[in-house]
């Protein structure tokens, strides 16, 4: 699967409605397999006003459909673009049918220059966290093949919870994330590889598109 | 996740190793004292004890640093961690310190007895 996510950050936070619904029919006529095009909620970090996220069944649907979507971000009421495109890397799901859930996407940039048996290492403990943390019910890490905005995004950390409060309690109080995969992302701690600024950005999601 | 809002949450242990270079182990035992500590006390951090080995200041070897730190649960790391993960000034702090290091570890700890709470969320 190829997906492609963007984070679009408006001048009127207003206008997210009408953008929206412009995405999803431009995603509909490039045969997007499944879409997720909905306005993020508060407590997303860098994680824009709307969440867009697309996947295709061939690469060339994918870059096509990005190339088409790029004018609609390219307006004046468009404020900045956070984005990723990629192949699906590993992934889990334990409840493939949730509905009516929350989705979120974390955008991170690991350090040019960091030895590769560190991110196999980082990434090994990531794709560990659901097994720990059973809020995560769907889940996927992948590397980015391309990216725009605020930095050159290198990982994309998808989970879906069947509530905020999923995210929100058990993901981020749970000693897993905060006493080992924190190490990574925490300038404080030696281990850290992954830059500072990241997009955490969550919306309402009707069905799983993990 | 617990429904007893009352309940104290379980401490848990900010755990700094220094381990300095040769000759280095008084002044950045001094220096941490002086430039970190202040700062992680405001961030919410209690310090709980420090360690020195061996028991004695080395001046051709290494001496290794032992800072254990306390915080109020979970809720109490985010807030250390969101404030001290923000600040230039701490940043610039570990820079320094870890020119003056042979290595250094950070991790986070709690009493066995108060595990199964904090994995309770």
């Amino acid at each position: 699967m190829y997906k492609l996510t963007r984070l679009v950050t408006l001048t009127d936070s207003a206008s997210v409605s009408a953008l929206a619904d412009e995405i999803r029919v431009l995603a509909a006529a490039h045969s997007a397999y499944r879409q997720l095009v909905a306005p993020t909620h508060a407590g997303s970090h860098f994680g824009g006003d709307l969440l867009a996220h697309f996947s295709f069944d061939a690469e060339v649907q994918c870059s096509d459909f990005g190339a088409a979507l790029a004018p609609l971000l390219a307006t004046p009421a468009v404020a900045s673009v956070d984005g990723v495109s990629y192949q699906s890397g590993s992934g889990g799901r334990s409840d493939p049918g949730l509905a009516n859930g929350v989705y979120r996407v974390l955008l991170l940039s690991v350090d040019e220059g960091t030895d590769p048996a560190l991110v196999a290492h980082f990434e090994a403990e990531t794709r560990m966290m659901p097994h720990y943390i059973t809020a995560i019910r769907n889940w996927q890490l992948s590397r980015a093949d391309d990216a725009i905005g605020a930095r050159r995004w290198t990982h994309v950390w998808e989970q879906e919870y069947a509530d905020a409060g999923g995210l929100m309690g058990p993901y981020m109080m749970h000693p897993y994330h905060w006493a080992r995969i924190d190490r990574w992302f925490d300038p404080e701690c030696p281990d850290r590889i992954v830059d500072a600024r990241l997009c955490h950005s969550f919306c309402t999601m009707e069905a799983s598109v993990l | 996740m617990t429904t007893d809002d009352t309940a104290v949450a379980p401490t848990v242990h900010a755990i700094d190793e220094i381990v300095a270079k040769p000759g280095e182990g008084k002044a950045l035992l001094d220096d941490y004292l002086a430039r970190y500590a202040p700062g992680a006390r405001a961030r919410g951090m209690v310090l709980e004890q420090i360690l020195v080995s061996p028991p004695m200041w080395l001046d051709d070897q290494s001496n290794t640093l032992v800072f254990r730190w306390s915080l109020a649960g979970a809720g109490a790391w985010w807030q250390m961690r969101f404030v001290g993960g923000n600040d230039p000034d701490v940043a610039a702090w570990w820079a320094d310190a870890d020119a003056r290091a042979v290595s250094r570890r950070r991790y986070f700890a709690s009493d066995p007895a108060d595990v199964e709470r904090l994995c309770d969320v």
